[in-house]
Formats: C-alpha cells, sequence, structure tokens
C-alpha cells in the first residue's frame, strides 16, 4: 500500500479527496480511504485508509485503519494498523499504533504507543465507564 | 404515443433545413407524434402534465440544454410525480448549440437521435435539485470565497479562485475523476479543479451551497447563493445512445 512506487496509484481511489486550495472545517467521518492535501480542522475518521499530503495542515485528531503522513499535524492519531510517517512529517501530539515507519526528517512531539493489543485495551477502558453509567 | 417539444428558438430560419430533415427521418422511421411549440405557450408545466394525463409515452426535448431543463422540470415538477408520470421516456434530439445533455446521453447529432429513438435503448438516472430547479449534468459556480457544507458534517472553504462543479451525469471528457460518476448512484460529484493539479472530490446527496456569486444548472439555468443541492427521490427514464457518458 505504502511503496513509495505506486503510493499514488493506489490512492487514486480514494473515496475523498481534499485538494490544496481547500480548507475543511467540522467533522469528517468516512467509510473509504481519504486524502487531504488541503487544511483540515476538527476530526478525521475512517474505516479505511488515510493519506495526508506534504502540504497539508490538519488539525484534527485522526482515527483511521491505516496512514501515511507527509504533512504537518495538530492532534491525536489513532490507526489501527500500519502508520508511515514520512520525511516531512510534522506531528503535534500521541500515536497510537499497531505497527509503525518514522523517516529521517520527520518531527514527533508527542507520545508514541505501538502495540495492537495496548491499543485494544485503551479502547475497553474508555467504553467501561459509559457501560456502568 | 410520441410528443416532441420544440423551443422557440427553432423558429428562426437557420434551424429549418435541420428540423426538416427530422421530421422527414422520424416519418420515415414511424415516429412521428404530437409536436408542441414551446413559442405559443405561457404555461409550459401545465401543458406537458395535460399530454402525460392524456397518454403521452414519449416526450422528446427537440433544442438544446436549455429546451431539456425546460422539460424536464414540466415533467417532474407535478407533486404527482412517481405515480404515473414515472412511466414516460424522455429523450432529445439536439439542435444547435450548447447540447451537453444530450452528449451525455449519447445523441451527438439530430441524425444520431432520430435512430436513438427507435432503438429505444433505456436507462433510468437520477434527477438533481438546486433549490427548486432541476438539474441532470452540472451544477457550475465559479468563486473565491464559496462555502460548501456537506451533510451536517463538515464545510469546504475556497482558498482561491476556483471552479466549483457539482456533477449527476457527467458531459466533460476530461473532467477529472470522470471514471467515477455514476448518475445512477442517488449520490452527487462535487468535484474542484484548480489549474488541472489540484484536484478535490467528494460524494454526497446532500449539498449546501453558500458565498457570492450562482450556481448555473446545465449551462442554462441560474441559481442565486445560498442554495441547497441535491437529489431527488424519484428517477427518469430516458432513451439513450451507444456512446452515452456511463454505463
Amino acid at each position: 500500500m505504502f511503496n513509495k512506487d505506486n503510493k499514488l496509484e493506489k490512492f487514486k481511489d480514494a473515496e475523498t479527496i481534499i485538494g490544496a486550495s481547500i480548507k475543511v472545517k467540522g467533522n469528517f467521518n468516512g467509510q473509504g480511504d481519504i486524502v487531504i492535501e488541503g487544511m483540515l480542522e476538527g476530526s478525521l475518521k475512517t474505516e479505511a485508509n488515510v493519506f495526508i499530503g506534504e502540504k497539508a495542515k490538519v488539525n484534527a485528531n485522526i482515527e483511521a485503519s491505516e496512514a501515511m503522513i507527509s504533512g504537518e499535524i495538530s492532534g491525536n492519531i489513532k490507526i489501527k494498523k500500519y502508520l508511515a510517517i514520512g520525511k516531512t512529517a510534522k506531528i503535534g501530539g500521541d500515536v497510537q499504533c499497531g505497527e509503525i515507519s518514522i523517516e529521517r526528517g520527520a518531527s514527533i512531539t508527542g507520545q508514541i504507543l505501538v502495540a495492537t493489543d495496548e491499543v485494544k485495551k485503551n479502547d475497553n477502558k474508555k467504553i467501561r465507564p459509559e457501560e456502568e453509567a | 404515443m410520441n410528443a416532441y417539444i420544440y423551443d422557440d428558438f427553432l423558429n428562426k430560419s437557420r434551424y429549418r433545413r435541420a428540423l426538416n430533415k427530422v421530421e422527414i427521418r422520424l416519418t420515415d422511421l414511424g415516429l412521428n407524434g404530437k409536436i408542441i411549440r414551446l413559442g405559443a405557450i405561457k404555461n409550459v408545466k401545465e401543458v406537458i402534465q395535460t399530454e402525460i394525463k392524456n397518454g403521452i409515452k414519449n416526450i422528446i426535448a427537440v433544442g438544446n440544454n436549455e429546451t431539456a431543463n425546460k422539460v424536464i422540470s414540466a415533467m417532474i415538477t407535478n407533486k404527482t410525480y412517481g405515480f404515473f408520470q414515472k412511466d414516460i421516456l424522455f429523450s432529445i434530439i439536439p439542435i444547435g448549440d450548447n447540447n451537453s445533455i444530450a452528449a451525455s446521453f449519447g445523441i451527438k447529432k439530430e441524425d444520431d437521435a432520430c435512430n436513438i429513438l427507435l432503438a429505444r435503448r433505456i436507462k433510468k438516472i437520477d434527477i438533481a435539485l438546486a433549490g427548486n430547479n432541476i438539474f441532470l449534468n452540472k451544477a457550475e459556480l465559479v468563486s473565491d470565497n464559496a462555502q460548501i457544507k456537506i451533510g451536517e458534517d463538515y464545510v469546504l472553504e475556497l482558498t482561491k479562485k476556483t471552479k466549483v462543479k457539482i456533477v449527476n451525469l457527467n458531459d466533460d471528457a476530461d473532467l477529472v475523476y470522470k471514471e467515477r460518476i455514476d448518475p445512477c448512484d442517488n449520490l452527487l460529484n462535487l468535484v474542484i479543479n484548480n489549474r488541472g493539479i489540484d484536484n478535490t472530490f467528494i460524494t454526497s446527496s446532500d449539498i449546501r451551497v453558500s458565498g457570492e456569486g450562482q450556481l448555473i444548472l446545465d449551462e442554462s439555468v441560474s441559481v442565486p447563493l445560498p442554495t441547497d443541492v441535491g437529489i431527488i427521490s424519484e428517477k427518469i427514464n430516458i432513451i439513450v445512445g451507444k456512446d452515452r457518458s456511463f454505463n
């Protein structure tokens, strides 16, 4: 999915594509792949994959199955499976994922938790209080 | 039974030859029917609804995009649409310029149109709505400050002067992501293209456009902003050619 040679080809079929000249405000929920090349403020959640382009500026929490991040993100990132962080990425927030790769040059200010089981446990903890209530 | 709705611009002498050719061909093919000339009619909706009630089965707009838009609006605005009107077939015989709707149906010339009507290849497609105005192909806007709300969830803001298209049925062979546009999926496609490199593509059936300017529907009808854009629940049956822009 994230091979350098075929990454753009893979994302041609993305359900939603936000271009560089667009600013999005609000809660972005989807079922399919999402590509962000512009600005996003709010939250971003999908059951599929997310691609954040080099020039993208995202001020939002992100939840997805897999993600490739090359842009600037201010918010927490929660990825169920694989997270690839490119050399141009600047992340200000905590990162949770199942697997990770970080290219030299990327900047992350926050905690990184890489463990599929841990992510699941944390999910369960969050659910319990609501169930009791 | 067929009803041919002639737009008033066809009264001009330069279209006489094309019209004669069409009329002869339709007669040869046994497709002749009632001719209704819009120039002589004040209330198009009433006339077309009366024809439908009287048992017309095929309504053919003869003219351009504007003609098609007028005829479809007259067919569908009636509140009882979805009962007996939904079985009516619609098609176009393109004459003159500005005929992108016919092109997307796979009808390039008036000669082709007669053969396509005879072949009766039928497809059911979505009907889009902007405010109280119907469109089949697309709604367009050029703006640098428009806001586009998608459902109740999020808002897109343009940061540069950009052309925004809300597409139901594609008529543009060069449109980016054109292969993903399906006029039968109950969804509209928001396509924003900035100099060919910076593209946005979103699908939704609930779009609100606000800001300065106006939406141009099917290159023929203008709608002031703000306006809601969506899909109506019924589809329309159309007669199309092999070279249509969709499956």
